[in-house]
């Protein structure tokens, strides 16, 4: 009979071990079916979280494999075809691991406080009548608000994983606009004010969130749309806005990137003798030349209509 | 020791809503303990809406309308001056909801859009989108961190201590810091949800609904009321049990049996597959009965096919069904019929609220509230979109209620929770060190087997007495049951051991509630009493428990403005 096996990082709160499970293989069952199987007739120490099974608790997120993804929903026939009949599984990533493959929410929970992600309704609303939004607006909000906290998006996040001291789970991002966005709220302002130094230009668009998510929502597109709206309203005081302002500059005079220009326009003078060692072991290597000042590359004027039209879009 | 003034046990939306409005009456602790993270909650799962009548999509819907369909829909088991309490509180509560952050689909004027529902006789089920409760949910969970709610996540109840009918705390395992620990506490909330998991795999439920605080107050002298009127669900999935939404037949799908016939016309010549849900089970269940379903045992099905409605129809008017028969069934509803069968879906009855305006029971300091609780408002059969109105409702009376409670209570001398903590130590180290024994799940799936067969559709007097005696020999077995699993940091075997005392423990209690009710009325269906028997039967089943004695006495229905008439759709 066709066994398949289950390779799981366990680990006891104290230590951690790698445990193989081999059991037989059942066709049109989910990851989650194994997990239990193992629970139910090798090992009743295995721990692991799932409530729900229909993909709305977010409760059973694991890794199979290096992935973020929900147990529940996650047809094991799939896994298998494509990974062979062994498969790794451990708790999500950026997490502080409880037992096993169960995690401790306990540091997200407070990101998610100090972000005050709650509704501050406007002062022309009330809670005996409660609020008026249209059918658009409501749309806007629609799909950040199915976020079921299940953690794979912080889990695959390229950035979290470099440095969690400087930055919010994506799902936070992703909170934090649904409430900007959403038209009954009157803290737009204070809200991007409050994460401007949470590390909302440290996104390094891995993408990673917005392939994980099981909902359908895109943190990183979130991200995006809050570095936005805060340039547009004035909060162009920091790296990142002054990066991407410089950037665009660079694109709309020339169609090309100037490093060192680009480097006095993100983060001035000061801050550009600063990186002066990189700038030589650059330049030792021949990928900067500060006497290089190339035109506007070929086809600017289309560039120019390109950025017009996106700038266009953006206004509607 | 650790101690709140008001402590509410369950994160679903009517725990939240309780710890919301206790920390908003100001000046009281309150803490809510929850064995999951609190967004996992079987209050996530309700997709279509939340009742009340605001009138948005039909102005002559009234607050009596909605009154009066409830009370049909409890085929007048409900209690009417609760009825009418909760429905005169709903039109408030959402728009309060409204205020709090629920993004509610709208209406063409912006306000919050409705929607049609069984049993409802105006369209006035407010929803977002098809995940209403998880909206719900995540945005009361917002407002509990707003307010500094402390959260005890991951912290399961193992016992409510109570003195002489005077609540004294609650006796914990925090799972994450690997400890029982004594609670004191002036007021409990109790909020912890259904058990529908009695059920095993023929349950819609999520794997929590285990009826813990149902079990822990019913040990501590709280009666349960009416515990055999279990709401079942007719399309759940074959092998899991997952929701298959009423939308299903609502867009036209056939039952059929083996025999391709589409058997409804047995039993609803006219609405066919669009019969009640009790009605079609029954239906469902007599089908597999005298041979005519696929499968065999607990896997039996029928099929429900959509392939006529065509590949356009399906994606577009059905996307999450075509998408959870694919992912769990391996069907896709284009191509092949869906496996379903009936799934125990909601808990009606529950611990005995004795004041709706509190939620108050009998013991002072012990509230309960949401499905765990039966107020009742549901009777004999809850309807569509009322489980989510009861849980705002009655979940806001419930806060207001702990508080107000605890704000004139005394701290009970904590000696005896103390010594509670210490016995469930001894406990912990019985039971998880013994070698021999029956398994965990050996125990459940007979108690599922026996109650599914005996308890579940179909009722007769001789299956619920041989239903009695293997739940009575399961509850013998269970005393030696074995663990396996002595690491005090999260212990999930150690919790699913509790989890099967607390569905054992109201089981029981679900048989002996059936076996004694001898009519048919809503959700209660016996085989050998088919009709409805008023005379004899307009009264709620009140079980409690001395030592391991279960006693049953009944209570008369409050009556108050409709007169019990035949129920008739």
């Amino acid at each position: 009979m066709r066994q398949i096996t289950y390779k799981i990082e366990r680990s006891d709160g104290a230590k951690s071990f790698v445990a193989a499970y081999s059991f037989p293989y059942q066709p049109g069952k989910t990851v989650l079916w194994g997990l239990i199987t193992i629970k139910e007739t090798i090992d009743p120490t295995l721990a692991f979280t799932a409530s729900c099974r229909s993909a709305i608790c977010g409760a059973c997120a694991v890794r199979v494999n290096g992935q973020a993804l929900l147990a529940c929903e996650t047809p094991l026939d799939a896994m298998l075809e494509r990974f062979g009949d062994t498969l790794t599984i451990g708790p999500i990533q950026n997490f502080k691991v409880i037992r096993d493959i169960v995690v401790d929410w306990e540091a997200k929970t407070k990101h998610l406080t100090e972000s005050k992600t709650w509704l501050i309704p406007k002062d022309e609303f009330n809670a005996l009548q409660g609020c008026h939004q249209s059918a658009a607006d409501f749309k806007q909000i629609n799909t950040q608000a199915s976020c079921i906290l299940c953690g794979s998006c912080a889990s695959e996040c390229a950035k979290l994983t470099a440095s969690d001291q400087d930055f919010l789970e994506p799902f936070t991002y992703s909170k934090v606009w649904k409430l900007v966005a959403d038209t009954r709220d009157k803290s737009a302002p204070e809200r991007l004010k409050a994460i401007l130094d949470k590390g909302l230009w440290k996104c390094m668009h891995c993408v990673e969130c917005v392939t994980k998510c099981p909902k359908g929502l895109a943190p990183g597109e979130d991200i995006a749309r809050l570095r936005r709206l805060s340039i547009k309203l004035g909060y162009t005081n920091s790296i990142g806005a002054g990066h991407a302002i410089a950037f665009r500059k660079d694109i709309e005079d020339t169609g090309r990137l100037n490093e060192i220009k680009l480097t006095l326009r993100s983060i001035g003078l000061l801050g550009s003798i600063a990186k002066f060692p990189l700038a030589l072991r650059l330049l030792r290597r021949g990928k900067l030349n500060p006497f290089h000042f190339p035109g506007k590359v070929k086809g600017h004027a289309q560039i120019q209509a390109i950025l017009k039209a996106v700038r266009e879009s953006d206004q509607k | 020791m650790l101690n709140f003034d008001v402590l509410v046990i369950g994160s679903g939306g009517s725990g939240m809503r309780a710890a919301l409005e206790a920390i908003r009456q100001q000046g009281v602790s309150v803490g809510l303990m929850t064995k999951m993270f609190p967004t996992r909650s079987a209050t996530g799962c309700a997709q279509g809406g939340i009742n009340g009548s605001l009138q948005h999509a039909d102005p002559t819907d009234t607050i009596e309308k909605h009154f009066f369909d409830t009370v049909k829909g409890s085929d007048y088991l409900g209690d009417q001056d609760a009825i009418e309490y909760f429905v005169r509180h709903m039109p408030n509560a959402i728009r309060e909801l409204d205020y709090f952050g629920v993004p509610f689909s709208r209406d063409e004027e912006g306000r919050i859009a409705q929607r049609n529902f069984g049993g409802a006789s105006s369209p006035r089920t407010c929803f977002s989108a098809d995940v209403t409760g998880q909206v719900i949910l995540h945005t009361l969970y917002e407002q509990c961190l707003k307010y500094g709610v402390q959260f005890l996540s991951e912290w399961y109840l193992l016992q409510v201590v109570v003195d002489q009918e005077q609540l004294c705390g609650v006796v914990a395992y925090d799972l994450k810091g690997g400890r029982i620990v004594p609670i004191a506490a002036k007021a409990i909330v109790v909020a912890t949800g259904g058990s529908g998991r009695m059920y095993w795999t023929r349950t819609t439920n999520p794997f929590s609904s285990t009826g813990d605080g149902m079990a822990a107050c019913f040990n501590a002298g709280i009666p349960l009321k009416d515990p055999e009127f279990v709401q079942f669900h007719p399309t759940g999935l074959a092998g899991t049990g997952i929701l298959m939404s009423e939308a299903s037949r609502g867009e036209g799908g056939y039952l059929v049996n083996n025999l391709g016939e589409r058997f409804m016309a047995r039993y609803a010549p006219e609405k066919m597959e669009l019969a009640t849900r009790d009605l079609v089970s029954q239906a469902i269940e007599t089908e597999i009965k005298e041979g005519r379903g696929f499968g065999e045992g607990l896997s039996a099905y029928v099929q429900l096919d959509l392939r006529h409605r065509g590949r356009e129809t399906i994606l577009e008017r059905l996307p999450q069904i075509r998408d959870l028969a694919i992912t769990f069934e391996q069907v896709d509803p284009i191509e092949k019929p869906i496996p379903i069968r009936p799934s125990c879906h909601y808990s009606m009855g529950g611990i005995d609220v004795i004041d709706y305006r509190t939620c108050a029971t009998a013991v002072e300091g012990v509230y309960a509230v949401g499905e765990a609780a039966c107020i009742t408002i549901h009777g004999a059969n809850r309807l569509g979109g009322n489980s989510l109105a009861d849980i705002i409702a009655f979940g806001k009376f419930a806060g207001k209620g702990a508080a107000d409670c605890a704000r004139q209570r005394s701290m009970l001398s904590s000696d005896i929770v103390d010594l509670g903590a210490r016995l469930w130590e001894v406990k912990f180290l019985a039971v998880t060190s013994r070698k021999s024994g029956a398994s965990i799940t050996s125990i459940r799936d007979r108690l599922a087997e026996i109650m599914w067969n005996n308890v579940g559709v179909f009722r007769t007097a001789s299956e619920m007495a041989v239903a009695l005696q293997v739940v009575d020999g399961l509850v013998e077995e269970y005393q030696n049951i074995i663990v396996s699993d002595q690491n005090k940091v999260y212990n999930t075997a150690f919790v699913n051991y509790i989890e099967l005392g607390s569905m054992l423990t109201v089981a029981k209690a679900v048989v002996l509630g059936a076996h004694n009710r001898q009519e048919s009325r809503g959700s209660h269906y016996r085989a050998d009493f088919p009709n409805r028997d008023d005379e004899n039967f307009l009264k709620h089943t009140i079980v409690t428990k001395q030592g391991s004695t279960y006693n049953i006495s009944y209570r008369p229905v409050v009556v108050t403005t409709y007169q019990p008439t035949e129920r008739k759709y």
